[in-house]
């Protein structure tokens, strides 16, 4: 009996497993049979009467960042809290993990229908909006945002989407307009202990930056009884791209413009990788790996591995971008090792060239876009505006008044005990403070505007800079005879506004063939690269020369003369020239 | 279809003893579907799920012939014919992807099933029934460990410095500098077959091992008193014992070669490694669903399940010519 009915069970077991198992297996990856219910683009204007009045009865607003936020506290900090009660509303917010982008997130969404009522969809906007997902925020701007009017000013015009398509898709929140930077947190990057020890000495081409860190490691094989690192970069992902790939335009005197280069004068593009000066920059690491000073790690390692290894302290130079290691320099400062963190030096190839961090794009970054999955547009975009007043500025940048800033005589004073947590405990201090967790909600002004007090809207300025330096990082300056880095950078004014504004930002077509050559390319680019950078220095000519030829192949030429037409069209719109 | 085959199956197996003449067939089946109504009603839950997501989504298929836009109505969608397969035959990257999902299936249907047979054998012949218990546990939990975390435990164990492989391989002198595994396509496979055999193991056993706790107990005493010893009986009940569980699952696996997913492949490769780590899925991931290109992707995967019920029909025929098992 006993043996029957195990056996049974057994059975039944069987069939159960092999079904899921066995028939679970045709499923399509796609979600095909989803059409997302498009109810046109305009949503309906209101008949409200007032429509400047803030409506405060509770309202919640799903949200999708596609940039991780890991010290998201569900707004149960003090600023998220101040944002409900001013407003009503809650945010019913998701971000992409981990190194993010949002790509598969969006992919999916766009192929669903399925989206959040505002979205940061970063690169991936232009797939929602060829899905039918996006309102046209124009008349919503003009009728109920006047704080918004106010910030973009004479920059509406960027905010189109296209010359094709005119609408106003997205509202641009991850810059500041007007923003003057005051400090410099990219270029190369060198530990303010190898500084110290050498005496301070020039940092200006790609040689003196070998040479420091070769000489630094010499005298010092070690850290903390660890093999010191002299140079690490992070090759996980699209990661790729700003440690190793982007370095290459940035080293030679180009500016951002993603994987392109495109020719000021003739707006002509091209894939970056093609410029003779970059196939240099890729031979100088190739020689940093392998005369051992470029950690063998590299192209192996993943992002959290990266971040461990900046926390250890033993990593002498970085090539990257505050942003992108500053988790792992957080746990140095956290850990009181100030000496360990970096100093950044404009670093280019030779003499001749000119590093163009500073060269003004004028607003054009990603932002905000309302679906049509949102019931009450106007709500959201009434309460965007709120966010983009003055007083909401001041909420998301300096936090509340009183408890994390004070004003004396007019002037607004970060707490000494909030400044020191967000730069010595970020996490924790963003997690109850909420300070810096809302920026992209909302229009903002830059770094270097005043508002109507007389008082910066954000919290980095000059003097506060220099207050949230660490005494090593002082002391590294003061061997420069700076006061910031950016004193070693040169300086926006030396060179033109972009019209092409920045062009890692420019819509592209999402379907044809220009996504699947783009796609190829990336495939080659992210293979090929780290290739010609571990291949032996005399077979360096040969690999590079391949991939060049490997793109061409894959159809590069093509896809460069449609982005450059798209480069000439986006001219036409913003400056009214013809083209 | 399936579960009427295998209910059928298990009718044959217990009443083996009494065939029925094949011109009766159809009355005796209905026979036994009145017999045992609770089995039929319990596997009709099951049915329906069956249905609803594996067969309604085939409509789904016309997608690959289409242009498809995700906004428009499907009256509204341009027919492009094959355009779709066309492109995917003659990319040479598809056959690339096919070598490298082929060669990890194989690689994964070899060990995953040579292993866990062992292993179940093996627990089986352990006396102390607490231990047994404990390692059989220990062994099925990291089946549970989601494959992010597994591919962060394998690239830390496989670090040049302080992975615990290269410094372990270092102590004992087996080489003279570290070894970059995961740097060199040509390790992919292996270290991928290596991590899915750690994860997958313990779980895959169970079912071997329930398929053992049914042996009657009888023949082992029978075979004791004739004087077999462990070995004997291990070869001569335990393994025949367990043979239709082994042919059905090894079948149904076949079936599976090409639609491997790609969970593992994506957490565990890295850029250095693409031309061996991407599979078919991701494939569709990469050039369909991420650059919006549904209806490729549609054909992709239409591929993968044409190829599939061709593997599993010709896998099923073999076995029931040469090993005399099948499931249909």
């Amino acid at each position: 009996m006993n043996r029957k009915s195990t056996k049974t069970i057994f059975t039944l077991l069987l069939a159960s497993s092999m079904l899921i198992a066995g028939c679970g297996g045709n499923s399509n990856n796609a979600a095909n049979n989803t059409t997302p219910n498009n109810t046109g683009n305009t949503p309906a204007a209101t008949n409200s009467a007032d429509d400047t009045a803030l409506d405060t009865s509770p309202f919640t607003i799903s949200f999708f960042g596609a940039d991780a936020s890991p010290n998201w506290n569900k707004m149960q900090d003090d600023v998220g809290k101040a944002i409900t009660e001013k407003t009503g509303v809650t945010l019913e917010a998701e971000f992409d993990v981990g190194s993010g982008g949002g790509d598969q997130k969006i992919a999916m969404m766009a192929a669903s229908g399925d989206v959040p009522d505002l979205i940061f969809a970063k690169g991936s906007l232009s797939k929602l909006v060829d899905a039918g997902l996006i309102v046209d925020m124009t008349e919503l701007i003009d009728k109920h945002a006047p704080n918004l009017k106010k910030v973009y000013g004479e920059n509406m015009n960027r905010l189109k989407y296209s010359l094709d398509d005119q609408a106003i898709y997205q509202i641009p929140t991850n810059m500041g307009v007007g923003q003057q930077s005051f400090d410099a947190t990219g270029g190369f990057e060198i530990q303010h202990r190898v500084l110290k020890e050498l005496g301070y000495p020039e940092v200006k081409t790609l040689a003196d930056y070998e040479k420091v860190l070769k000489d630094y490691v010499a005298l010092h094989p070690e850290t903390d009884g660890q093999p010191t690192i002299p140079l690490t970069l992070n090759a996980d992902d699209w990661k790729i791209m700003i440690t190793v790939t982007n370095p290459a335009f940035i080293a030679t005197g180009a500016p951002d413009d993603g994987e392109y280069y495109v020719d000021p004068e003739t707006f002509e593009a091209k894939l970056h990788y093609k410029r003779p000066e970059e196939k240099e920059y890729f031979r100088w690491l190739n020689g940093m790996y392998a005369q051992g000073l470029l950690d063998k790690d590299t192209f192996v390692q993943k992002d959290d591995q990266y971040k461990a290894k900046v926390a250890s302290g033993r990593v002498l130079g970085l090539i990257s971008q505050e942003w992108e290691y500053s988790d792992g320099e957080n746990a140095l400062k956290a850990a009181g090792k100030d000496e360990y963190t970096y100093a950044h030096f404009p670093v280019t190839l030779s003499d001749e060239y000119k590093d163009h961090s500073f060269m003004q794009t004028g607003i054009d970054g990603y932002g905000l876009a309302i679906t049509t999955a949102a019931k009450d547009p106007v709500r959201i975009i009434k309460w965007l505006d709120w966010m983009s007043s003055d007083e909401g500025q001041v909420l998301r940048t300096w936090g509340i008044e009183g408890k994390h800033y004070t004003v004396t005589d007019g002037k607004r004073e970060v707490n000494p005990e909030v400044r020191d947590g967000l730069a010595n405990d970020t996490a924790n201090t963003q997690k109850e403070t909420g300070i810096g967790q809302y920026l992209i909600f909302g229009a903002r002004y830059g770094d270097g505007v005043k508002d109507p007090t007389g008082n910066y809207y954000t919290t980095s300025f000059p003097d506060q800079i220099v207050a949230s330096y660490s005494a090593a990082e002082k002391e590294s300056l003061a061997g420069y005879k700076a006061t910031t880095w950016k004193d070693l950078f040169p300086k926006e004014d030396e060179f033109p506004v972009k019209e092409t504004g920045a062009l890692y930002n420019m819509p592209v077509p999402t379907d044809g063939k220009y996504q699947v050559t783009f796609s190829k390319t990336q495939d080659i680019i992210r293979k090929r690269i780290p290739e010609a950078i571990l291949s032996k220095p005399a077979d360096f000519d040969k690999v590079y020369d391949a991939f060049l030829a490997e793109l061409d192949k894959a159809g590069a030429q093509e896809m460069e003369k449609e982005f450059t037409e798209l480069v000439k069209k986006r001219v036409s719109l913003w400056t009214g020239k013809s083209l | 279809m399936i579960v009427k085959a295998l209910t059928e199956n298990g009718v044959t197996a217990n009443e083996s003893v009494t065939p029925r003449p094949p011109a009766k067939r159809n009355s005796g089946f209905w026979k036994s579907v009145v017999q045992q109504k609770y089995l039929y009603l319990m596997s009709l839950p099951f049915v329906i799920w069956v249905f609803i997501f594996s067969y309604v989504p085939i409509w789904g298929w016309l997608m690959a012939f289409q242009n498809y836009k995700p906004v428009k109505s499907f009256s509204e969608q341009k027919w492009v014919g094959l355009d779709n397969f066309k492109e995917l035959f003659q990319d040479e990257r598809f056959y690339l992807v096919l070598r490298n999902t082929l060669a990890m299936s194989m690689l994964g249907l070899i060990f995953g099933f040579v292993v866990p047979i062992l292993f179940a054998v093996m627990l089986n012949e352990l006396r102390g029934n607490i231990f047994k218990r404990t390692v059989q546990t220990i062994s099925y939990l990291p089946h549970f460990v989601s494959w992010v975390v597994v591919g962060g435990i394998v690239y830390k164990t496989l670090a040049i410095d302080g992975g615990i492989v290269n410094d372990l391989l270092l102590w004992m002198n087996v080489i003279d500098e570290p070894i970059q595994f995961m740097s060199k396509g040509k390790y992919f496979w292996g270290v991928l077959t290596a991590a899915d055999i750690w994860k997958e193991t313990g779980w895959n056993a169970i079912i071997y091992l329930a398929a053992i706790t049914g042996i009657d107990k009888e023949l082992y005493e029978a075979a004791k008193v004739d004087g077999a010893g462990r070995v004997k009986q291990m070869f001569n009940i335990t393994l025949p014992g367990i043979r239709t569980t082994v042919m059905v699952l090894l079948i149904m696996n076949i079936g599976h070669l090409v639609g491997i997913g790609f969970e593992k492949q994506f957490q565990l490769q890295n850029n250095l490694v693409t031309d061996y780590s991407e599979v078919l899925d991701l494939y569709a991931l990469k050039y369909g669903i991420q650059i919006s290109r549904f209806s490729y992707g549609t054909a992709i995967s239409m591929f993968t399940s044409v190829v599939s019920v061709i593997l599993l029909f010709t896998a099923n025929g073999l076995m029931k010519k040469f090993a005399k098992e099948s499931i249909m």
